[in-house]
């Protein structure tokens, strides 16, 4: 009984956590999706990994390396052994070489002026996780958003409503229509804006846009699908053992909580003794 | 076979030993589940020194390769990534069990007379629990573990005079580095063995002097006050590993990165902090206190590491402070509130460590840096408090049983 | 009887207790013990692909296959003619050449001296136009087999396959 009054002190004390403001913000909280591989019973999905992985050669790995995978364990994924040479060859190595992009660090800086980071285990190594590898794919200004953009910037000038229509676009304050403009002018400069991004200009051009690939499935190669897909891709080549890891944890879940029950029974038969 | 024991027994007397501290060892009967929780960090040990030893045969501590060698672990060694997440979790989860175990103590009066010694080993034990675990969070090499080690190191400068110089030594080098990774590697393997020596003391201790109980008063009838260790809580301990095991094995096979700072995925870049860095969540209360005193000018960074490390060493003077002639809070009132004073001002303070020290509260009316400085008053109020209301005998204790 | 009855349950569960409680420590273990079994990337070289297309009649190539030398020489005519004619001679550890290749022209090897483990030196260098050992003297013929000197038994050869006309594959995949 001291303990449920100990646990409703502490919920009601939770309730009063006040919100915290960070003296730092900017971005957006990228929304959380669907994936299928979460939560306990959760499972890759094999052909959106798949289609994942190809988006992850024909398009990432143009820059970027996935360099704790292998092709050869593509191959898990439905991938015939003539396809994941060729794959490899793409990148100028071997079904049995690590997934390590054709540019070197050392061009890829001079171009970047950052090495693009290893994507292997990207989809861990961000707070959001999925969800903020998704936002970012998904963060740039589409089409629309782009030529709202391009239509105010014409006059150079940014006026009170184009600032309140612009604001939403841009995760701006539109009452500071100064912010406004000075958002607009690093687009118009050739920064890429990113809503998902905390400080909003991303050092990625977008990667991705309708069509960009042609999936072997069949699939509509949407911008949201291919996000979708590859992202599914990294959380596989994040944690290529989570199924494994789960398999396991419902077996010895359930030893566990038999074998505790028995202990309780023993416990208090037992007990039942004293004196 | 019972000659054999006859002649171990009469070279070595095991037989005697585990009778007498072991099976029919007395305890006291009324122990509640909170006494649990010291078999419990047993436990949890010995996992840590198992699952430790088998992942020490995969690792290298070299500044070039230990991230690529978790993920080594993690992907290609057979059932690497369950030792991993075993590891990594369970010193979490043997933090927590410390922490309630230490406050199960202060709340019982365990640490009063006769048990002073017994629990200054156990704030030991803490003490070189926390030098690991930190030691630990470095090996992965991650953004997290190479910044927590140049902050943690940093402190050394605070140190007057010398302090510049000392750094360099424990770096062995200009900065955290390659020799620096590899000595703390060394001892990461090391103090888990010294814990180990010390945890034999505090058993010794414990057994020379008998476990406390809830009503903190004297066993005065053997026969009627006390049970045989065996099987009354052989069978309670074991009972406790198990409701343990379901939640700490949740988190390793469901949640295990739940605990875990994303940026701990990045590979360590000297170059670059990451936005926001924080300590492992048991540090959280302390990386507090060290953070709130910031109003001292040029003499502040020396007062909280002071305060910091003062906030775990007034542990070691805590049975003096204590001057009630009861030991259990559950017969003092004002004790019993000062406690949970205490406790909830903890939980703040962890709270308040785990936020940018920029960072407000309630719309920017309140920083959270106001929060803190009031919460190491509190945090040190407590000890001081304890022993206003008890030497002074503000305090007045209700009647207490005769007996268990 | 009732207490009996009470009694022997009571043995019942704390023995059944005790074994689940022994099985599951035992399980415990298994995943400690498998630490120690090779690891995913080294069983990934248990096969080892060699493309023969450019090993010209009488050259050979040494590639190494898990962590050890493999001879793949591309014989010409003379030396499998060599190796067929002692066929029928006494051979200290009797083997047929054509049990000892896939196709005639190329002989594969696990290139350590059946004596004491040193790597045999290239084809031609011993006295049956075969390999030299250098440490002991052993010497091997065309078909790698043993003909003179310490070492008691064939060079082995390794199990492999042919993907294709010009590609081996070395090792049992795991």
């Amino acid at each position: 009984m001291k303990i449920l009054k100990f646990v409703q002190v502490a919920i009601l004390a939770a309730a009063f956590i006040p919100q915290i403001t960070l003296a730092s913000s900017g971005a957006v909280h990228p929304p959380a999706q669907e994936w299928g591989f979460k939560g306990a019973f959760g499972k890759f999905d094999n052909a959106a990994v798949k289609r994942g992985a190809q988006i992850a050669v024909e398009v990432c790995m143009g820059c970027h390396s996935f360099k704790y995978i292998k092709f050869e364990s593509l191959k898990q994924f439905g991938y015939t052994e003539a396809q994941i040479v060729a794959m490899a060859e793409g990148q100028g190595r071997t079904k049995k070489d690590k997934m390590l992009s054709a540019m070197d660090a050392i061009s890829a800086k001079e171009s970047f002026g950052i090495i693009p980071p290893d994507l292997s285990l990207m989809t861990k190594a961000r707070k959001g996780y999925e969800n903020y590898v998704y936002g970012i794919l998904t963060g740039y200004l589409n089409e629309g958003e782009a030529e709202l953009v391009a239509k105010v910037m014409e006059d150079e000038t940014v006026s009170k409503s184009e600032a309140l229509e612009l604001a939403p676009v841009l995760h701006v304050d539109a009452t500071h229509p100064e912010h406004v403009k000075h958002t607009l002018e690093r687009i118009g400069n050739g920064d890429n804006f990113n809503k998902y991004f905390p400080g909003q200009f991303f050092a990625m051009p977008s990667p991705l846009s309708d069509g960009a690939v042609e999936y072997a499935d069949g699939t509509e190669s949407s911008l949201k699908q291919m996000s979708h897909d590859v992202t599914t891709f990294m959380a596989w080549t994040a944690e290529p053992t989570m199924v494994e890891r789960k398999t396991l944890g419902f077996k010895v879940l359930i030893y566990l909580v038999f074998f505790t029950i028995m202990l309780y029974a023993v416990k208090r038969r037992i007990w039942a003794k004293a004196h | 076979m019972s000659k054999l024991m006859e002649w171990v027994d009469a070279r070595l007397p095991i037989s005697d030993m585990i009778k007498s501290q072991a099976t029919e060892y007395p305890t006291p009967k009324n122990l509640n589940y909170w006494w649990n929780f010291g078999s419990l960090a047993l436990f949890m040990l010995i996992v840590m020194i198992a699952t430790g030893l088998f992942l020490a045969m995969h690792y290298k501590p070299d500044a070039q390769q230990a991230f690529d060698i978790v993920e080594h672990i993690m992907r290609d060694v057979n059932y690497g990534w369950l030792l991993r997440y075993l590891h990594a979790n369970g010193a979490t989860f043997f933090f927590i069990i410390i922490y309630v175990h230490i406050l199960r103590g202060m709340y019982y009066g365990s640490y009063r007379a006769p048990r002073e010694i017994l629990w200054w080993i156990g704030v030991i034990i803490f003490f070189l629990m926390m030098g690991t675990g930190f030691l630990g969070y470095v090996l992965p090499w991650g953004q997290m573990s190479y910044w927590g080690a140049a902050v943690i190191t940093n402190l050394i400068t605070a140190v007057p005079v010398v302090g510049e110089d000392l750094v360099v030594w424990v770096w062995g080098g200009f900065s955290v580095g390659d020799a620096t990774l590899n000595r703390f590697y060394v001892l990461h393997f090391l103090l888990p063995l010294v814990i180990f020596a010390f945890v034999i003391v505090h058993m010794w201790a414990l057994h020379a002097v008998h476990s406390n109980n809830p009503d903190g008063i004297d066993i005065v009838d053997e026969e009627k006050d006390t049970l045989p260790f065996h099987p009354y809580f052989t069978v309670k301990d074991l009972y406790g590993v198990g409701v343990l095991l379901i939640i700490y094995c949740w988190f390793v096979f469901f949640a295990p990165n739940a605990f875990l700072e994303p940026d701990n995925y990045i590979p360590a870049n000297p170059m670059q902090t990451p936005a926001h860095i924080v300590p492992e969540w048991y540090f959280l209360p302390f990386y507090a206190i060290l953070r709130s005193i910031d109003f001292l000018g040029s003499f502040s960074k020396l007062a909280g590491v002071i305060a910091m490390v003062g906030a775990i060493c007034i542990l070691f003077v805590l049975p003096f402070l204590d001057r009630s002639p009861v030991r259990s809070f559950r017969y003092r009132p004002l004790s019993r509130s000062l406690f949970w004073i205490f406790v909830a001002n903890a939980i703040m303070l962890g709270w308040i460590g785990y936020n940018p020290s920029d960072a407000t509260a309630f719309d920017g009316a309140l920083p959270l840096i106001i929060l803190g400085r009031t919460g190491t008053a509190v945090y040190f109020g407590y000890f001081v408090m304890l022993f206003i209301v008890t030497a002074f005998k503000i305090e007045k204790p209700l009647p207490l049983p005769k007996s268990l | 009887m009732v207490i009996e009855a009470e009694e022997n349950r009571r043995d019942f569960l704390i023995l059944a207790t005790g074994a689940v409680g022994v099985a599951g420590t035992a399980a415990a273990a298994w995943p400690f013990i498998r630490s120690w079994s090779p690891t995913a990337d080294v069983l990934a070289q248990a096969t080892t692909e060699a493309d023969l297309s450019a090993l010209a009649e009488g050259q050979m190539i040494t590639i190494p296959w898990q962590g050890k030398p493999i001879f793949i020489v591309h014989r010409s005519a003379e030396q499998i003619a060599q190796a067929k004619e002692a066929d029928s001679g006494s051979l200290p550890d009797p083997a047929l050449d054509k049990d000892r290749v896939q196709k005639e022209q190329y002989l594969v090897l696990l290139a350590l001296c059946t004596h004491l483990g040193c790597v045999p030196q290239p084809i031609g260098t011993g006295d049956f136009g075969g390999f030299l050992c250098p440490c002991h003297g052993s010497h091997y013929d065309t078909s790698g087999r043993i003909r003179k000197g310490p070492a008691p038994k064939n060079l082995p050869v390794p199990y492999y396959a042919f993907k294709d006309d010009h590609t081996v594959v070395i090792g049992k995949p795991v």
